[in-house]
C-alpha cells in the first residue's frame, strides 16, 4: 500500500467522516478556571505577577477583591500577589461548571458565562 | 457591605482598550508582562479551540483531554516570546496542540506491546472494504464506534496515521521501531478495524 494515506485507501475517508463527526467540543468552564490558575502558578515561578496598580492603570478591569487590595497596599511588590489564590471563586470555579460567582471582572466568573 | 466602585485609572488616555479588544500581539505583549487580566482573556479567546481540537484527536480515550490541553498553554507560555504574530496565535497554538497529540500518540505507542500473534487478527477474515453507501455522519459515528472498541495500540497507531497525517517512517522513527514493525502493526489495525466494521454493518442490516 502506498505511504500515502489519501491514494486509494477506503479507510482514508472513513476516518475523515470521524474527525468531523466528533464536531466541534467547546471547553468546560472548570477547564478553563484550572488552565488560568495554571497559568498564573506557571508565571509566577519565573517572578512575580504584574502589579495590580499597574493591571488598573491599562485600563482593565478588577474584581472587588482585587481593587480592594490594590487601594489597601503601597505599589510594589504587595500588589503583585496572585488574590485569586485563597478566593473562594477560584475554588468553586475550578470544580463547578456553573459556579455561583457574579461580581464582576473576576475572571472565574467570566469563564463560567462564556 | 457594599462594594467600592472602582475608579477610573488617573491618567487614562482617551484611546485605552479594553483586553478584550487587544490584537495578538498585543495581548501576547501583556501576557509576557504577567498582565493576569491578558493571562485570562488568552485563556477566554483560546481554550475552546485547543480543546475541541485535542478531544477530536483523542476521542474516545478522552480522560487525557485536559492535561494535554493544560500542557498545551503551559508550553505556550514557555515559548510565548517566541511569537511572532506571523501566523494568528489561534493557528499557533493549535500548532503547540499538534505537538502535543504526536506526542501522546508516540508515548502511548512505545509503551504498547506490539505482539504479532494477536487473537483477533486470526480470526480476522479479509472481507469486504468498508464502502462509503453511508452518510458522512453515519460513517463517522459508526468510525468513531469501532475505534472505540479496537485495542488501544490499534486506535492510536490508526488515528496517528489518519487524522494526523503521519507516514511510516515517520512514525517508525518516533517510535524507535522498524518501518515494517510499523507497517505490520499498521495492517493489523486495518484488518481489524475493518472486519469490526463489516461485523456492525451486518448487525445493521
Amino acid at each position: 500500500m502506498s505511504d500515502d494515506p489519501k491514494q486509494n485507501d477506503p479507510l482514508t475517508g472513513i476516518f475523515a467522516a470521524a474527525l468531523d463527526e466528533a464536531g466541534a467540543a467547546r471547553a468546560p468552564a472548570r477547564v478553563k478556571a484550572r488552565l488560568y490558575s495554571a497559568l498564573l502558578r506557571r508565571q509566577q515561578e519565573s517572578g512575580p505577577l504584574l502589579g495590580l496598580g499597574e493591571t488598573h492603570g491599562q485600563g482593565y478591569g478588577l474584581c472587588v477583591f482585587e481593587d480592594i487590595w490594590r487601594r489597601m497596599t503601597p505599589p510594589g511588590k504587595a500588589q503583585c500577589i496572585n488574590c485569586c489564590g485563597p478566593c473562594h471563586a477560584r475554588v468553586l470555579a475550578e470544580r463547578l461548571d456553573k459556579a455561583p460567582i457574579h461580581w464582576q471582572n473576576c475572571p472565574y466568573a467570566a469563564f463560567g458565562r462564556n | 457591605m457594599d462594594a467600592p466602585q472602582t475608579e477610573p485609572p488617573r491618567s487614562a488616555p482617551s484611546s485605552r482598550r479594553g483586553v478584550q479588544e487587544l490584537s495578538d500581539t498585543e495581548l501576547v505583549a501583556e501576557v509576557l508582562r504577567k498582565d493576569r487580566k491578558a493571562t485570562a482573556e488568552l485563556v477566554a479567546r483560546h481554550a475552546d479551540d485547543v480543546y475541541g481540537y485535542v478531544r477530536r484527536r483523542l476521542a474516545p480515550q478522552i480522560d487525557l483531554v485536559e492535561d494535554l490541553v493544560q500542557e498545551t498553554f503551559l508550553a505556550a507560555w514557555g515559548s510565548l516570546a517566541s511569537f511572532q504574530g506571523e501566523a494568528s496565535l489561534r493557528v499557533w497554538l493549535l500548532g503547540i496542540a499538534r505537538h502535543k497529540v504526536q506526542d501522546y500518540y508516540r508515548a502511548r505507542l512505545r509503551e504498547s506491546e506490539w505482539a504479532d500473534d494477536d487473537s483477533a487478527i486470526a480470526e480476522a477474515v479479509e472481507g469486504q472494504d468498508p464502502v462509503e453507501e453511508l452518510s458522512c455522519h453515519d460513517a463517522g459515528h459508526r468510525a468513531r464506534e469501532v475505534l472505540a472498541e479496537l485495542p488501544e495500540r490499534y486506535g492510536l497507531i490508526l488515528r496517528w496515521r489518519y487524522w494526523q497525517q503521519h507516514t511510516v517512517r515517520q512514525m517508525a522513527f518516533e517510535t524507535g521501531r522498524s518501518e515494517k514493525a510499523v507497517e505490520r502493526l499498521l495492517a493489523r489495525a486495518r484488518t481489524v478495524f475493518k472486519k469490526r466494521w463489516n461485523e456492525r454493518r451486518s448487525k445493521a442490516e
